[in-house]
């Protein structure tokens, strides 16, 4: 099974990988990305730019966003270009061929996030180091990734349940629009709508707990609601199902 | 033919909303030939295929691949099955080395095999120097060609290939024909075979189904449709034939339908229809006969003469030749 679906999830690599070195869907967008949030972002903030509780907010987003497409292109996309049926009739299990394409995704995420921290941090060195290595805390980093990895892996999830309904990359990935938007606005809406003295509260207990703290206690509200999503997600994704589809 | 049959079919009925895909079929595929199996567009065939794969559940009926139940042991069954579906499937954004090997390594074969066979097969169906090459900028055939050397890659003793020689030049094709010949003659594979390609059914399969709004309205050896149903056409050119010697030969014993396209008289015979007394009389009618060709039905004429002659209430009862009871 572990070896199967990393031969699917390979599969999936290599085809973003082609997409990439050739500038097509996405790969120019990829570069504007990482050009600015890996070099003129932290231009501009300075040693900021490793501290900034900006951070938790903006790369699990931009993560996110990643991992969106390549679901969206794993499962949509290949229904679209129609080698899906292909696929299905190998050896491969539904669960190997379901796995193998959300760990692609998860790791795409995963890997754009560490390329933008990886030139950011070196770009802050170069500009603003002064000969000192500066470096983000580890518990910081690791809060961070935790953050990426929960959000990365709820997309996945539910990407598939979006992927699986649509007819095309297109439109999967306009439901998804729809959908990050919608779950980026409701926290900010849940506090606007709330009482001032609870308001108060909130933002007083996530000063009490840190930022990593309260990043970390979010990825694992959010990683259980992804491993929930995802179980869905691989029971749906079934053959006889999928042909008919 | 061997004892077990490669595909066993028993009353197979599969309904979709609004329409009934495939309605009681029932045949036998023996191991190591090729099997065709032929109709119309929406006939049926490729959903056959999806149910003996084991990607779709029948509603009705029973099947049986290699002594295996697709709906119940799918996987055993895929795992000695290769595939061309309706859609070529190969991934256009890989290469043609890596779409061959992203299957190998899915069938797990071992490194050194892997590498061997994907040469092997490339360089067998013509496409080793482009191998590096993207394949979403391939010709049709050319992707053809690779996805036939994918169904094949894991050297299955079942393939299913949909309309394989599609796209593929006269050459390729020819080609083609004599790779799966040798497939199912000299390896035993046995070959389930869409076409609208008759006569490449006719050449390569040793048997054939024909199949149409999902009944199977015969079943048997090419030659054996064409003994059946194949009535002679006998053509006659000369001089003096008219419309009023067409209408007096329309009726007669022995002759089903008699037709004048300029100066020939292309008459098609009843089985038991013969030749001689119609150039006798058409000799005293004063024909000045310069040809006399007898030719038999084409594969085509069959198919074409079985696929219009169903009738809305049923398809023909009791299909002959190997389709058992």
């Amino acid at each position: 099974m572990i070896g199967d679906t990393w031969i699917v999830a390979r599969k999936e690599w290599l085809e973003i990988f082609d997409q990439l070195i050739r500038f097509k869907r996405g790969g120019w967008s990829i570069l504007l990305i990482i050009g600015f949030l890996g070099v003129i972002s932290p231009l501009q903030m300075g040693t900021g730019w490793l501290t900034s509780p900006l951070m938790f907010f903006y790369w699990p987003l931009l993560t996110t966003s990643m991992t969106s497409t390549l679901i969206a292109d794993a499962i949509a996309g290949e229904r679209e270009r129609h080698t899906l049926e292909t696929l299905l009739s190998t050896r491969l299990s539904d669960t190997a061929i379901i796995l193998g394409k959300i760990l692609a995704a998860v790791m795409y995420g995963a890997a754009f996030a560490s390329t933008n921290l990886l030139i950011g941090w070196s770009v802050v060195n170069l500009k603003y180091g002064s000969g000192t290595l500066l470096t983000i805390p580890l518990f910081r980093l690791a809060a961070l990734f935790a953050l990426i990895g929960a959000g990365s892996f709820f997309i996945a999830g539910l990407g598939v349940f979006v992927s699986l309904r649509a007819a095309t990359v297109r439109q999967a990935q306009q439901t998804f629009g729809v959908i990050i938007l919608l779950l980026m606005m409701t926290p900010v809406l849940f506090v606007q709508f709330v009482a001032p003295e609870l308001q108060e509260q909130l933002i007083a207990s996530a000063s009490t707990l840190g930022i990593e703290v309260l990043s970390l206690r979010v990825s694992a509200v959010v990683a259980a609601v992804a491993a929930l999503l995802n179980v869905s997600a691989i029971r749906r994704f079934k053959r006889g199902r999928l042909a008919l589809d | 033919m061997s004892a077990a049959p490669a595909i066993r079919v028993r009353g197979l009925v599969r309904d979709f909303p609004k329409v009934r895909a495939l309605d009681h079929l029932t045949f036998d595929v023996p191991a190591g030939i090729v099997f065709g199996f032929l109709g119309p567009n929406g006939a049926g065939k490729t959903t056959v295929i999806r149910v003996l794969l084991g990607l779709v559940d029948p509603t009705e009926g029973e099947t049986a691949v290699f002594g295996l139940d697709p709906r119940t042991q799918g996987d055993a069954v895929r795992l000695q099955a290769g595939a061309l579906l309706e859609h070529n499937g190969v991934y256009e954004r890989l290469s043609a080395q890596q779409n061959l090997d992203f299957f190998a390594r899915a069938w797990r074969l071992p490194r050194a095999a892997r590498q061997a066979r994907v040469r092997e097969l490339l360089t067998q169906f013509g496409l080793w120097d482009r191998r590096d090459e993207t394949v979403g900028t391939w010709s049709r055939g050319m992707k053809q060609k690779l996805a036939v050397a994918r169904a094949v890659l894991h050297r299955p003793p079942l393939v299913f290939l949909d309309e394989p020689t599609a796209g593929l030049d006269p050459v390729a094709s020819a080609s083609l024909r004599d790779d799966l010949a040798r497939l199912a003659g000299a390896e035993g594979v046995t070959i389930f075979l869409t076409t609208h390609n008759l006569s490449e059914a006719e050449r390569l399969c040793g048997l054939v189904g024909v199949i149409r709004r999902g009944r199977l309205l015969d079943f048997g050896t090419p030659s054996d449709l064409r003994s059946a149903r194949g009535a002679p056409v006998v053509r006659i050119t000369g001089r003096n034939l008219s419309d009023t010697q067409v209408a007096q030969l329309r009726g007669q014993p022995g002759i089903d339908d008699v037709a004048l396209d300029g100066r020939m008289l292309v008459v098609r015979l009843a089985a038991d229809g013969d030749v001689a007394p119609i150039v006798a009389w058409l000799v005293g009618e004063g024909v000045a006969i310069e040809e006399v060709r007898r030719d038999r039905a084409t594969f085509e004429d069959v198919f074409l003469e079985l696929v219009a002659e169903e009738s809305p209430n049923g398809a023909m009862q009791g299909a002959r030749g190997a389709a058992p009871q």
